[in-house]
């Protein structure tokens, strides 16, 4: 499994902490792992609740009518590249 | 017109019946306004091309081009399954519980093997045809079948004939839309599959001054943009779980004519905080898949609901109310316990403890646990739902399994058949769960459990 960068592991504890995913590790997310469907299993109502922690601690605003936003919440590595390139 | 039929739409030629925001395939370079006269254009066009099954399983995901999926499919005198999900698994109980069926989208989902399917997005619908002929529809004619949110795939189902439809529709306009002739621009955030979305989204567009937004955003942002979009007077049809996200951002927006809100009980701090933000008015509604929308509350301003004229609310011999109308067969238990005040108006004083509502998905802990018990690795275990502080709350589940099975199977096996909703997290392996020695696992103790588990993480099995 890769490791996660240190902005990785900030943005897996958000995750963690925003979804109370008591059973999940922040660390345990593997970076490259699929978040929604089969990988993590988020749904749409996490995806929400993720997009407001986001835009509370980077404020970096989501928006799924853009491409890059559906490609950023594909995993904890595309999501940590897009708040990167939005900040 | 005999008095059997009633027309598809009650609409003028010209008036504005959708609003595409999203460039779709079918309609090539069509975008913004779409009139009664061309909407029905592409229903015809539609319904022409259709297979001949009888039962459409209706997954169009944007919302106009449903509108005209549904529309096509009753114009063909077939009827619209509207499934609670669109999993494989659900598309293919559907098609064993109704042989002579079908699925029909607008392409990005994946269908089950087996069963014929019709692409909307690769033909062209176009609108050349300048005439204006409302198709009749029987009264009879059943319409749609929906079923309840969030089942289990074996759950209710729902007949609306068109009669029920069409009579749920007036009664509907006349409580959720502002007394004025101008025609309202809608952008709901809920699908136009769930009750929910289909009384608000596509019938009051179809028979009343309602123009509806193809979009469905999610993210705050999203909701502001396609809000921003849409001509004056606006109106916004959404659930707590997505009024909750518009608050926190709490950055002054533009007037909205009227904001409904349903799906699940909407608390009145929040309420007020919608209501500041848009200067608007927001409705609250009450409701059930078997019937559809019941009484108004103005969440920010009062606490009684008053019940819509046309719906009838009995206590039966069970303590519990049941409710009826003209326009419904059968009438329905609900599942909430109802205090009545006077002739129209009622407080909600708690739910059944089977029903659970999980961001405006109802479903029964009874059928999830049978469903958890039907595992074939399952030792022992149960589901359900812990007191919690989250905005949306989340079941959980303990089990204990046997040697072959393991946690991720149960969780696949589980995704195959609930909508995400309701998969229990977390779902917590253990070696025996505190039952009783008759068997019994008392609530309480299960509680305790669960904490002790909680508390010491080292025992969660990932």
């Amino acid at each position: 499994m890769t490791t996660q960068t240190l902005a990785e592991q900030k943005l897996a504890n958000i995750i963690v902490d925003a979804l109370n995913l008591e059973d999940i590790k922040p660390e345990d997310i593997a970076p490259e792992e699929q978040l929604f469907g089969d990988g993590l299993g988020l749904d749409s109502i996490d995806a929400l609740e993720i997009a407001l922690a986001i835009s509370q601690k980077y404020d970096v605003q989501m928006r799924a009518e853009e491409e890059n936003t559906r490609e950023a919440f594909t995993s904890l590595r595309n999501l940590c590249e897009f708040i990167k390139n939005n900040e | 017109m005999s008095s059997h039929d009633s027309p598809l739409i009650c609409r003028a030629a010209k008036d504005p019946i959708a609003h595409i925001n999203t460039k779709l395939a079918p309609l090539g370079e069509l975008n913004g306004t779409i009139s009664a006269q061309q909407f029905l254009c592409h229903v015809r066009q539609l319904a022409k091309q259709l297979p001949t099954q009888h039962y459409a399983i209706n997954l169009c995901d944007n919302r106009y081009l449903f509108m005209v999926a549904l529309c096509a499919v009753i114009v063909r005198q077939q009827t619209n399954l509207l499934a609670p999900n669109a999993h494989c698994a659900t598309q293919e109980k559907l098609n064993q519980r109704y042989k002579n069926s079908y699925v029909l989208h607008d392409g990005g989902i994946k269908t089950a093997d087996n069963i014929p399917q019709f692409d909307l997005s690769n033909i062209l619908l176009t609108n050349h045809s300048s005439d204006f002929d409302i198709p009749l529809v029987s009264l009879d004619h059943l319409a749609v079948i929906s079923f309840t949110s969030g089942s289990t795939g074996n759950s209710k189902s729902n007949h609306k004939t068109w009669h029920t439809l069409v009579t749920s529709t007036a009664i509907n306009q006349r409580y959720m839309l502002p007394n004025a002739d101008q025609t309202f621009y809608q952008l709901a955030t809920v699908p136009g599959q769930h009750m929910w979305g289909l009384e608000t989204s596509v019938l009051l567009a179809l028979r009343a001054n309602v123009c509806s937004s193809d979009t469905r955003p999610l993210y705050p942002y999203d909701v502001y943009q396609q809000l921003a979009a849409l001509p004056s007077p606006r109106m916004l049809v959404s659930t707590p779980v997505h009024l909750r996200a518009l608050v926190d951002k709490n950055t002054e927006q533009s007037k909205l004519d009227i904001i409904l809100c349903a799906t699940a009980p909407l608390n009145q701090a929040l309420a007020c905080d919608v209501e500041r933000l848009f200067s608007t008015e927001l409705r609250e509604i009450y409701g059930c898949s078997e019937i559809g929308s019941m009484a108004i509350k103005k969440t920010a301003q009062e606490e009684n609901w008053q019940r819509f004229a046309g719906i009838s609310f009995k206590h039966n011999e069970k303590s519990l109310i049941s409710a009826s109308a003209e326009h419904i067969t059968h009438s329905v238990e609900l599942n909430d316990q109802i205090e009545l005040l006077d002739q129209t108006h009622f407080k909600l004083t708690g739910r059944s403890s089977d029903t659970i509502n999980i961001a405006g998905k109802r479903g029964s802990l009874y059928e999830i646990n049978n469903l958890l018990l039907d595992f074939p690795g399952l030792l022992d275990g149960v589901v359900f739902l812990p007191p919690q502080k989250q905005r949306v709350p989340r079941l959980a589940a303990i089990v204990v399994l046997n040697n072959e099975a393991s946690r991720q199977q149960l969780v696949n096996y589980l995704r195959q058949y609930l909508d995400s909703a309701f998969i229990p997290r977390p779902l917590i392996e253990v070696e025996a769960l505190p039952r009783e020695k008759n068997g019994k696992l008392p609530q309480s103790q299960l509680l305790t459990f669960f904490e002790s588990l909680r508390k010491n993480p080292s025992s969660l099995v990932n």
